[in-house]
């Protein structure tokens, strides 16, 4: 007879009660076995009492919730961190210019790359140059200390330039559809020899002629 | 001549913890079943359901949340605590750990708790009952 073939119908209520107890008390059993296990691990490796604190150390290092004080408990200045100090030039920078700042001064970018390179050949061929005069050479190079250069830059981008390629592209299309229309008008104009004056092209650059009829009354 | 007898070996695996896997082979001597109590049978049926469906694994999720819910671990992780100041850092066992608080960790498991897996478990067993 196998295991699977016991009927679980037969069961009435006081042994489905003690099956129950029976099942929990296994569950209970297993929990406490697991914590027992768990507890004895951290002991061994050594991480258990790592949360262990006294009170005194704990009212120490509290979060401080005062006006004016920071979460340790400082005294901070507002206005103290909204200028940096450069680790490369130790000049005094404002934040918000700190980091493209940074990126020439190091010469790590793409462009400030590039200019470092130069400042080395312009430094190899003219050995008698004072560092003064560099540091000058450097200002002028860096675009964080002359904002006259960027607005100038961005004036030379705003203003349009009259030979765009767009431009010369919408003309030769005017001028395409000026000269078809032109053809359109000889082919359709009436015979030379009839009572007609063609006028002169009007207006300038103008290329359609434009033809005045005159209707004249023929007398017998 | 000596009776002969033959051997029935039922190899069951299970797993007590996530930490401790064990490998029973329960040997019953003489092989005819019909001898063994009906009520230990119907306990191994069940059992067996209950491992085969995955409930008991439910069960012991829930069980570990609702007892970490409650406290219940802390309170016995302080206890912990006494027992391994009790016996010496480097000298404390898992027997030692087991045979102090396991007596204790079941006293301390809240009725609330109890009542809501009893229920489980008996849905369960009028569930597999038909």
């Amino acid at each position: 007879m196998k295991m699977e073939e016991v009927s679980m119908s037969s069961l009435d209520n006081s042994k489905l009660e003690a099956l129950a107890q029976d099942i929990l008390s296994d569950l209970v059993e297993d929990a406490c076995l697991g914590l027992c296990f768990e507890v004895h691990r951290a002991v061994k490796q050594g991480y258990f009492f790592l949360d262990d604190t006294d009170q005194e150390s704990m009212r120490d290092f509290e979060i401080v919730d005062e006006p004016g004080l920071d979460v340790f408990g400082q005294v901070y200045n507002q206005w103290k961190n909204k200028e940096c100090v450069c680790p490369n030039c130790s000049r005094s920078i404002a934040a918000s210019r700190f980091a493209p700042h940074l990126e020439k001064c190091l010469g790590m970018g793409r462009n400030s790359s590039r200019i470092a390179n130069r400042r080395i050949v312009t430094g190899n061929n003219t050995n008698n140059k004072s560092e003064s005069d560099q540091e000058d050479n450097d200002d002028v190079n860096d675009n964080d200390w002359s904002y006259g250069a960027e607005k100038k830059a961005k004036k030379r981008k705003s203003d349009k330039n009259p030979n765009s390629p767009r431009r010369s592209k919408s003309f030769k299309h005017k001028s395409s559809t000026a000269s078809k229309a032109s053809q359109d008008n000889e082919a359709h104009a009436p015979p030379k020899d009839s009572y007609t004056a063609s006028a002169r092209p009007v207006g300038r650059g103008s290329m359609l002629n434009i033809a005045v009829c005159f209707s004249v009354p023929l007398i017998l | 001549m000596f009776p002969r007898f033959t051997f029935n070996i039922t190899h069951i695996t299970g797993a007590l913890t996530p930490w401790c896997r064990f490998t029973v082979f329960a040997v019953f001597f003489p092989s005819d079943l019909n001898t063994m109590n009906k009520e230990a049978r119907l306990k191994a049926t069940i059992n067996q359901k209950l491992t085969e469906t995955g409930e008991r694994e439910r069960l012991k999720e829930l069980l570990r949340a609702k007892l970490t819910e409650c406290g219940w671990k802390d309170q016995m992780k302080a206890q912990c605590k006494e027992v391994i100041k009790e016996k010496g850092l480097e000298h404390v066992t898992v027997e030692d750990l087991v045979v102090e608080i396991t007596p204790k960790g079941r006293a301390l498991v809240p009725d609330s708790v109890k009542k809501e897996l009893l229920q489980r478990i008996r849905a369960f067993l009028t569930q597999h009952a038909s």
